[in-house]
């Protein structure tokens, strides 16, 4: 098994949350959330699995403090300092970016703000530009950008400060292969590095296989872990390989009985 | 050659109606006393220049400008103050709106005894209708920002000013640029209308035209008017012009959210 050491400490701890959206828009069943509890440890890459619809990203906003549910606690590390050091990254990467600031610009402003100076701030723009090579596109608007440029774009602007947890919202729902596989062995990169926790929420089974040390399948409602799995596979991950299938395997498997 | 190429629509349509006009006078439909030939016209332009219009022009364009700042530099930061702090927009809210629906030529006496007869008053008047419009676009603009990049903000700990100035301002700018189109020639209209009225020293474009009118020299008058037309076309371009540099970043589809 490759990936960052498991600690024992968590990054983030969900406890016996209630959640429901005021509006009822799902129905008279209303509670989304009831007495749900989650651990996500330090330095791991846990995937978010369910149905469309299931209520994943706003597990997501809940973990990252953007909604407050109605009961319960959500515990952040002692270490995170402050509130960069949690990030919810959201599903349309124009949300995750200044439009109004060149790529370049996109990743500097984050890191001027929060006083990042000098070398140490050049040093980290120009890693991250050759990271998700966005070098050649320094000063282009992020409107003029393909997909997969300003899915790169978006990531590397909200990892710039290396947070110290990252909640990735269908980070490659809109990508091809090629480009899914290069932002993966990005984010894999980084997370080594920069010891970040990381959570992806995904509907996707090889979007779940490509990156996860642990992966939670949910289903509704109110929403339940169906099955908690811990994927015992290297990286970058080969596929049509007999660990790869297996793990495949079990997650439809997850999936399957999520929906019955 | 290209610039014609773009703009042949526009082109052809003012030819034609120039066209039209100097058949109606050519066969003589109309009386030359209510409309005077296009060449009488063009005749008269260049002397009626060297005359007085060209220090109208300059006077007028000087205080619909200065009305313009006036508006921006209130309207703009005002405003988005009130969009991102939605609790002190209910409350100005009502009397906002209410001083919107008042005539801004209305109030022309009030501004006179207030601030006495002077540029400042003329200023004032074209001010006021454009900072109204103006704020109320940068109120909505901020208060239709992206909430997500609000959170953003909340993430990099900015404080409201820079909040205001490094995400609110882009985010309301294509509203604010709504406003200030619309402003642009509430300021011309009200300054011409008011120099109808109040001509300092006789001076001023709105000032011209009723001159030229009430001394009986009808081309004069025409000429005035389409300068004063052309004016305003000229203004709403640069407008147009400033726009479209300022918004170059702008994502055609606002697929976000």
């Amino acid at each position: 098994m490759s990936g960052p050491a498991l600690s024992n400490r968590s990054a983030l701890e969900l406890e016996d949350i209630d959640f429901s959206y005021a509006t009822r828009l799902n129905g008279i069943n209303g509670a989304l959330y009831k007495d749900f509890s989650l651990r996500i440890e330090q330095g791991s890459i846990v995937t978010i699995m369910g149905a469309s619809g299931v209520g994943k990203s706003t597990l997501g906003r809940i973990m990252a403090g953007i909604v407050l549910p109605q009961k319960g606690i959500v515990r952040r590390s002692p270490d995170f300092t402050g509130p960069s050091d949690l990030v919810y990254v959201d599903q349309h990467p124009m949300n995750g970016v200044f439009p109004w600031q060149t790529v370049l610009e996109n990743v500097r402003y984050p890191l001027e703000k929060l006083k990042w100076e000098g070398r140490e701030r050049r040093d980290r723009i120009c890693y991250l530009m050759t990271l998700f090579r966005l070098s050649p596109l320094s000063d282009v608007y992020p409107a003029q950008l393909s997909g997969g440029e300003l899915q790169r774009l978006a990531l590397s602007r909200c990892l710039s400060w290396k947070p110290k947890l990252v909640i990735l919202d269908e980070p490659f729902s809109a990508l091809d292969g090629k480009v899914k596989a290069e932002i993966t062995s990005a984010l894999h990169e980084l997370a080594l590095k920069d010891r970040m926790t990381l959570v992806l929420i995904t509907h996707n089974v090889s979007d779940a296989l490509a990156l996860g040390m642990r992966c939670i399948i949910i289903a509704k409602r109110p929403v339940r872990v169906m099955s908690d799995l811990d994927f015992h596979l290297g990286f970058p991950r080969e596929e049509n390989t007999p660990d790869y299938d297996a793990m495949q395997q079990a997650l439809i498997n997850g999936i399957r009985d999520g929906l019955v | 050659m290209d610039w014609f190429r773009r703009n042949w629509r526009a082109l052809s349509f003012v030819g034609g109606l120039i066209g039209v006009w100097a058949i109606v006078t050519a066969l003589r439909l109309v009386d030359p006393i209510i409309l005077p030939a296009p060449w009488n016209v063009a005749r008269a332009v260049p002397g009626m220049l060297r005359e007085r219009l060209f220090a109208d022009i300059a006077l007028t364009l000087g205080r619909v400008l200065a009305a313009l700042l006036v508006a921006c530099v209130f309207g703009i930061p005002v405003g988005l103050f009130l969009g991102y702090r939605q609790r002190a927009y209910k409350v100005v809210e009502g009397p906002l709106h209410a001083l919107r629906s008042v005539p801004a030529s209305a109030l022309f006496p009030l501004f006179l005894i207030v601030a006495g007869v002077g540029e400042t008053s003329i200023v004032a008047l074209a001010a006021y209708p454009s900072l109204l419009v103006i704020l109320v676009n940068a109120v909505s603009g901020a208060a239709l920002a992206n909430q997500r990049r609000l959170y953003q903000a909340r993430l990099l700990n900015l404080n409201s000013w820079q909040t205001v100035s490094d995400v609110l301002f882009y985010e309301a700018l294509p509203s604010i640029f709504d406003g200030i189109r619309t402003a642009v020639s509430y300021s011309l209209v009200l300054v011409v209308a008011v120099e109808m009225f109040i001509g300092l020293g006789e001076r001023g474009l709105g000032r011209g035209i009723y001159l030229y009118q009430s001394s009986y020299r009808i081309p004069e008058t025409y000429g005035a008017i389409m300068i004063a037309g052309t004016i305003g076309i000229l203004l709403n371009w640069v407008v147009t012009k400033l726009q479209h540099h300022m918004l170059r970043w702008l994502p055609n589809v606002r697929e976000e959210q």
